[in-house]
């Protein structure tokens, strides 16, 4: 199927930001969690677990909100029916409503697993359903990029950083996107140190790609 | 019957360099019953590629590209028009009745139409005799000053100002006859000297069935010193150039036309 | 025939769920601001019998022939106006005419590819056209996403009832655009996503499996049209399936304020390189004016006697018709030519007072500028609400689809107004719709 320059990054935004609901979402369900029961050393910047809930989950004004992301990846999906097929693309509009459910609940988790149930539906769809190769890689592509900028964000394990770091590279020429070489193999090289270098790992996965190239030319 | 070389020279500057440049030119003499155009010469630069094509007004026109970054685009064109000035521009019937009716620019609104009201009526004058006698109380009303009135002013809008420069003439003139009904066009040229260029009219002559040339701004009718080099309804559809880009910031036009005798 | 309407009521709600998951909607503006709406779904279908459908077919073709003919003689010879049948000011002085399409022959001589006719059924059974929409007519993707979701949901009413087909449209419309394709691929041409219609759009492209592209997407090279991929490879379009109006759609050409076009697109459509689906300046045919003449246009061109009859129109441009005007005034309902969605509207009989002054001295200074007709006393249909059938206003948009020959397809939009008596059923003022069977025997 022929993907023009501006869908070809819509897919991959998809990915990235259906990744950062997914992941950002877990991220919330442990922290949410510990609160239940911690003190309020625990609260960071907040003052209550509604108030948690409601600026990191539900604001969509403030670009870091799992609701934000959520947005996002809604503005690229819609724009992405032929690719995805409407079925895929029905499962984030039914995350965009979930969600606006969740907000209005008293146990937010409960109606949120709803949200994290439909982009992991989502994602299982677009593996299965979505007979174009190159467009199933740019969207998974664009899970692994994000992923591999989340954990180096979050700190998380170095083997699980590692892994991502991995299969980001095997993904990248499957996509027939245009990319750079040697922040590849510099992120690589990062994968092999013994103690993963976190902002490195940040910087370099972003200049990966080329959205350099003048189509018209 | 005359011999004139004439030149056209222009050139858009760009405060900031553009690409994805796409143009539509229309500032070409071409041959009819009254002028025989030879030894043209055009020059576009930068210019991907380009094309030519006619409009539906018959006007030449060459569109094209220029992709690549720029900060000046020019257009040259020159050539050398014999006139015979006792031949008028034969009318294609078929689209006569397109040119009765009011356009955008062309619209009468309350101080035209009070004007048109001191007129006699119509009766006993045939259209070009009819469009002659109102440009000549045009030219009584009707004061020539550039800089008061820009590219996209009405015919109205000048006429309530009460002057103008050749655009203006020719299209309070047209939305007059307009009124009667008078199919009549817009017309751009050139004529001798150096500036800019000039501006007149066409009125429709159902008796031979032919376009005759006016030039409200000098009260005369065309001899044979005028180049015309596109006709249309009004000056939105003999727009010399139509073009989009990217980029640029502020931009500004230079424009050179010479006329003069040729040997 | 009667329905088996508790078992259509009963999956009325999941129906709608069904929809809104898929993101059935349209985009409305409100103060300023885009919003997208759901599109509110009535599960009473309108059914339209075999043989009555027969008829309307007959009619729809031989209309849409008769405008297509039309349109081609007057962006050419202009018969009709010399012959003094059409008045030329309906034609020179309309929205419709476009200078530039003039002398100017689309690939095949289509003009009118995707037609939408609005009609609507009078009390006494007999139905008239109230509209032709030429230019860039939507709806059909409603009723067809409708089907597939009432099929799942209430499979046993259509076993039962033998009802034609209506998810066919995605083929019609690839046919309609293969047909006239002047070498290369098909693409839509889109606005973008704050479009009223792009759900439409896009579901189009995802159904036919053309690309969704915006003008940027696409780009003229000397003499031919090209959509670049991502990977920078340019391929040939050969026709432009254009969900923009012909003032946006080429900057070098109309509109020079358009981001959303394509520059010099019309230049090579000019010769030939490539087919617009609608064709430009078809507007001609669909303005309120001329469709006063279309009844007309059908003996003209076709010699034939139309089938389909207009609601009963006046142009106060006439003065016999201005006189039957004023002398019936109250009983009219006055439209603007220049509007369109509902707007512009003016029942007659509402006017009272210095309102009423004001707008007959309007109509008389500007005959032009507005049609007169009666009003239809409207066959009103059920819809569902509070748990009980209600009847309400409902009108048909059929969408006819050019090819070789014109093809009608077999269902349509059915829009109805959601307040009791409101005659105005647009979706941007808030109406909902039905699906549309037409039974196949």
């Amino acid at each position: 199927m022929e993907i023009s320059i501006e869908n070809s990054n819509r897919l991959l935004w998809l990915g990235r930001y259906s990744e950062r609901v997914y992941t950002t979402l877990k991220f919330f369900a442990d922290q949410f969690d510990a609160m239940i029961d911690g003190g309020k050393e625990l609260y960071g910047g907040y003052t209550s677990r509604g108030d948690f809930a409601k600026k990191y989950c539900f604001d969509e004004s403030n670009s870091s909100s799992v609701s934000f992301g959520l947005m996002r990846a809604y503005d690229n999906a819609i724009e992405l029916r032929r690719e995805i097929g409407s079925d895929a693309f029905s499962y984030i509009q039914m995350a965009v409503y979930e969600m606006s459910q969740a907000e209005k609940s008293e146990a937010p988790l409960l109606a949120l697993q709803k949200v994290v149930d439909d982009i992991a539906a989502f994602w299982g769809i677009a593996d299965d359903a979505i007979d174009d190769e190159k467009i199933r890689s740019i969207i998974k592509l664009g899970k692994r990029l994000e992923r591999v900028d989340l954990y180096a964000r979050l700190k998380a394990p170095d083997g699980l950083i590692r892994r991502e770091i991995l299969r980001l590279s095997s993904r990248l020429p499957k996509t027939g996107l245009k990319y750079h070489s040697e922040p590849l193999e510099k992120l690589l090289e990062l994968a092999n140190e013994e103690k993963i270098n976190h902002q490195a790992v940040i910087n370099e996965a972003e200049k990966i790609l080329d959205t350099s190239i003048d189509r018209k030319l | 019957m005359s011999r004139l070389h004439y030149s056209y020279h222009m050139q858009l500057s760009f405060e900031s360099p553009v690409k994805e440049h796409y143009f539509k030119l229309r500032c070409f003499p071409s041959s009819d019953e009254r002028q025989k155009i030879s030894g043209e010469h055009i020059k576009i630069f930068p210019a991907h590629f380009s094309n030519s094509e006619r409009d539906s007004f018959g006007n030449m026109c060459i569109y094209g590209t220029a992709l690549q970054t720029h900060s000046r685009f020019s257009v040259d064109v020159s050539g050398t028009a014999e006139i015979n000035a006792l031949f008028n521009v034969k009318a294609d019937t078929n689209r006569i009745p397109v040119f009765k009716y009011e356009t955008k620019l062309t619209t009468a609104g309350a101080n035209i139409r009070a004007f048109h009201r001191t007129f006699p009526p119509l009766s006993y004058m045939t259209f070009y005799e009819r469009a002659v006698f109102m440009m000549e109380r045009l030219f009584e009303e009707f004061y020539y000053m550039p800089g008061k009135t820009g590219v996209f002013t009405t015919a109205e809008e000048a006429f309530s100002l009460g002057c103008g420069v050749c655009q203006d003439y020719a299209q309070i003139l047209l939305t007059l006859c307009r009124i009667d009904r008078i199919p009549c066009r817009y017309v751009t040229g050139m004529i001798p000297g150096e500036g800019a260029t000039h501006a007149w009219t066409e009125i429709y002559s159902p008796e031979s069935s032919e376009w005759i040339a006016i030039d409200p701004t000098h009260n005369r009718k065309c001899d044979g010193t005028y180049i015309k080099i596109s006709s249309g309804r009004d000056s939105q559809d003999c727009a010399i150039n139509q073009g989009v880009f990217t980029g640029g910031g502020r931009q500004s036009q230079e424009i050179k036309v010479i006329v003069a005798e040729a040997f | 025939m009667t329905l088996a309407e508790d078992e259509l009521y009963k999956h009325s709600d999941s129906v709608n769920e069904q929809l809104a998951r898929y993101g059935v909607k349209f985009g409305i503006y409100k103060n300023g601001v885009f919003h997208e709406q759901l599109f509110p779904f009535d599960v009473i279908p309108r059914v339209i019998e075999h043989d009555e459908f027969a008829y309307l077919e007959r009619g729809l073709k031989q209309r849409v022939k008769a405008l297509n003919e039309f349109i081609t003689d007057i962006y050419s010879d202009k018969k009709i106006i010399k012959d003094g049948v059409i008045a030329e000011e309906f034609v020179y002085s309309g929205s419709g005419w476009l200078i530039q399409c003039d002398g100017v022959k689309p690939p095949k001589g289509i003009y009118a590819h995707i037609s939408g006719i609005d009609l609507v059924q009078g009390k006494d059974g007999s139905w008239y056209v109230l509209e032709d929409n030429l230019r860039i007519p939507s709806g059909a993707s409603y009723p067809m996403t409708a089907r597939y979701i009432c099929r799942n949901s209430f499979p046993a009413v259509f076993e039962r009832y033998h009802i034609e087909n209506n998810r066919n449209y995605a083929e019609l419309l690839s046919n309609t655009m293969e047909y006239v394709n002047t070498g290369g691929r098909s693409v839509i041409l889109t606005p973008g996503r704050y479009n009223a219609a792009y759900f439409e759009h896009s579901y189009f492209a995802e159904q036919t499996e053309a690309p969704l592209v915006a003008g940027n997407d696409l780009i003229v090279e000397n003499e031919h049209l090209f959509f670049i991929d991502y990977s920078g490879k340019k391929e040939r379009v050969g026709t432009v399936y254009r969900r923009i109006s012909d003032e946006y759609l080429d900057p070098v050409n109309f509109n020079r304020e358009s981001l959303i076009g394509v520059p010099h697109i019309f230049d090579i459509y000019k010769k030939g390189n490539v087919a617009l689906v609608n064709a430009p300046g078809n507007g001609v045919a669909d303005d309120k004016g001329i469709y006063y003449f279309v009844p007309a246009m059908v003996k003209y061109y076709l010699g034939e006697e139309p089938i389909l009859q207009n609601a009963p129109t006046y142009l106060p441009f006439y003065e016999k018709d201005m006189k039957y005007v004023l002398e019936n005034f109250d009983r009219l309902v006055i439209k603007d030519v220049a509007e369109a969605g509902g707007y512009g509207v003016v029942f007659a009989s509402k006017l009272t007072g210095e309102k009423k002054s004001e707008f007959i001295a309007m109509l008389k200074a500007e005959p032009r500028r507005f049609i007169a007709q009666e009003v239809i006393d409207f066959l009103d249909i059920d819809i569902y609400e509070d748990g009980k059938p209600v009847p309400r206003k409902a009108d048909l948009r059929a969408f006819v689809l050019m090819a070789e020959e014109p093809i009608v397809w077999k269902s349509g939009l059915t829009r109805f107004s959601r307040r009791v008596d409101s005659f105005i059923v647009n979706s941007s003022q808030g109406g909902g719709f039905k699906d549309t069977w037409v039974m196949a025997e």
